[in-house]
């Protein structure tokens, strides 16, 4: 069989935040608005079911979660049904796998879907799992389980090298909570001003509570199929994912990459692999939701995305280079410090806010969006996730 | 110890709750190392082939795959380069300012390590810092009903008593 173009059909999610419900009920909540969101599809016909949850195991007591969650929403995958966790990129990791699979005509109408419930009655437990999520022995021990330090410690080298200000990093967040406060999905959905993100209490400084993203509870899911039987189903623009790369070049805060912790050569190793194979160039992209689990990260993104030059994100979002009307808006529906982020979930989030974009039927619509990217960072900064979608293959 | 809403844990480990490792020799190859830290010694693997010195120390050469492992001494002193205090929400275990540095020793090797025996305010880029041993809660093996403490240590860094300056 010729390799067939995958392409995004539908997606949904449920209301991200602090959750009175329990991980499967979330599960069903983002199924029944994907499935809404593509009335031509028949649960029957799905027939592969990847889920995306990291803390299931810890905080829901639950592991071997696919074929319960295949059972909440109703559908019956015969080609496969698995979970998948790379922590914070676990939803982008199962697109690119659904897309591989559907690719190579080993599954032809994919669930992908994803999500975590982080709040536990009592909120000590969820902090404490954060220990498994990093190199429990190596890292945990040092207290490096919540991922604060170490990107107070990027910030801490980006302002050195750089000369970035705390008024930039609050720019991003200014910026991100104005995109989620009519995201009615969000977790927050109200403005924060400059002088709030300016002036909120310390975490680990630089870095303070708006530089922050939150823990959320919350699911996400979308359905990818290929070209020909997207056509059948809808008769929306066609989405179609054009490349993507995921690269991890160390595993813990010992043997760091860069030359210093600000200077990410793994994000740039998927980034250029992504770019070469969507056959695109930083200048393509029209729109892109990039990991803001904090303000410093999407600043370094912006660099390692190419969208300016290294040592510029500073500046860069500053000048409101990274909003509507400047070179490129992100993260166009509050990203992770508006939405919050539910680690499985939040690439389903992206993909599905970019799926809206291109299709031009998003809240805050990027006129004339074509080419959109995802960008998942995951742990303590140790992997680096990127999709490019496009309305073309 | 009763487990409040989970009687039946009463008395008993969660060894999956633990936030130290699992050192003991029963469950660790790399029992070696806690031992080591025991005697003050900040060790791990280098390949008698190759000759690759990785941390954390492996079981399995992670360049050639030989499993002709010996223990090495790595610099118990280096310098900060740049250091956070966390004031809120530390995790569990821990106590505010949970402070962490990134560190060169003075091979030039780099780690992140949290660094004890600092109060806030005290630590300064360049600021020398030494290589740290102290107890942590034992582990509980149990063998045929009979529950075994198994003493463990951890390691972190600390400030150099007399600075230079």
């Amino acid at each position: 069989m010729p390799e067939r173009d995958v392409c995004l059909i539908a997606g949904g999610m449920n209301k991200w935040g602090v959750r009175e419900a329990h991980l499967l009920d979330m599960v069903q909540e983002a199924a029944k608005e994907c499935f809404d969101d593509i009335p031509a599809l028949k649960k029957k016909d799905v027939d592969a079911l990847l889920f995306a949850s990291s803390y299931c195991g810890r905080n829901s007591f639950q592991v071997n979660i696919a074929p319960i969650v295949a059972e909440r929403m109703g559908i019956r995958p015969t080609n496969i049904c698995t979970r998948v966790d790379t922590l914070c990129a676990g939803g982008s990791s199962a697109i690119i796998l659904a897309a591989g699979l559907i690719k190579a005509g080993m599954a032809d109408i994919v669930m992908v879907s994803g999500g975590e419930k982080l709040y536990t009655p009592q909120r000590w437990e969820t902090f404490y799992s954060e220990l498994a999520s990093i190199d429990h022995d190596w890292d945990g021990t040092q207290g490096m389980g919540l991922p604060p330090p170490w990107f107070a410690l990027t910030a801490k080298a980006h302002m050195k090298h750089y000369g970035t200000k705390k008024e930039q990093l609050a720019a991003v967040s200014v910026k991100n909570w104005r995109n989620g406060s009519n995201n009615p999905k969000a977790q927050f959905q109200r403005k924060i001003t400059l002088e709030e993100a300016m002036t909120a209490r310390p975490v680990v400084p630089p870095l303070s509570l708006y530089d922050c993203c939150p823990i959320t509870d919350g699911c996400a899911a979308v359905i990818l199929t290929y070209a020909e039987k997207a056509r059948e189903l809808t008769d929306r623009p066609l989405v179609y994912i054009r490349g993507s790369a995921q690269a991890t070049l160390h595993s813990m805060s010992m043997n760091w990459p860069g030359e210093h912790p600000a200077d990410w050569p793994h994000m740039r190793a998927a980034v250029k692999k992504a770019y070469e194979n969507a056959r695109v160039t930083p200048g393509d992209i029209s729109v892109a939701q990039t990991h803001d689990c904090f303000t410093i990260s999407e600043i370094i993104e912006m660099e390692e995305l190419g969208f300016c030059k290294k040592g510029e994100g500073g500046p860069f979002v500053g000048s409101g280079q990274g909003d509507f009307g400047g070179k490129i808006p992100v993260n166009t529906d509050g990203g992770l410090l508006s939405c919050g982020h539910p680690f499985g979930a939040t690439g389903i989030r992206q993909a599905l806010e970019i799926l809206r974009q291109l299709q031009g039927r998003a809240t805050n619509q990027v006129e004339g969006a074509h080419i959109g990217l995802t960008h998942n960072l995951s742990g303590l900064n140790v992997e680096h996730t990127v999709i490019i979608y496009g309305r073309e293959p | 110890m009763p487990v409040p809403g989970i009687p039946i844990l009463e008395g008993k480990y969660p060894s999956t709750m633990d936030l130290y490792p699992l050192e003991a020799k029963e469950f660790n190859r790399l029992y070696q190392f806690y031992e080591n830290l025991r005697g003050k010694r900040f060790t791990t693997t280098k390949c008698q082939k190759c000759g690759y010195v990785a941390f954390p120390p492996r079981v399995v050469c992670p360049e050639c795959n030989s499993e002709d492992l010996e223990w090495v001494d790595l610099p118990t002193r280096g310098k900060v380069v740049y250091f956070t205090e966390e004031v809120a929400g530390v995790p569990l275990g821990f106590e505010p300012p949970l402070i962490h540095a990134l560190i060169a020793l003075s091979d030039g090797r780099k780690l992140v390590s949290r660094i004890i025996n600092c109060t806030e305010g005290q630590l300064e880029e360049g600021d020398e810092v030494q290589f740290a041993v102290f107890d942590v809660p034992p582990m509980i093996i149990e063998k045929k009903g009979v529950m075994t403490e198994v003493p463990r240590v951890f390691y972190a860094f600390e400030p150099v008593k007399a600075k230079s300056k």
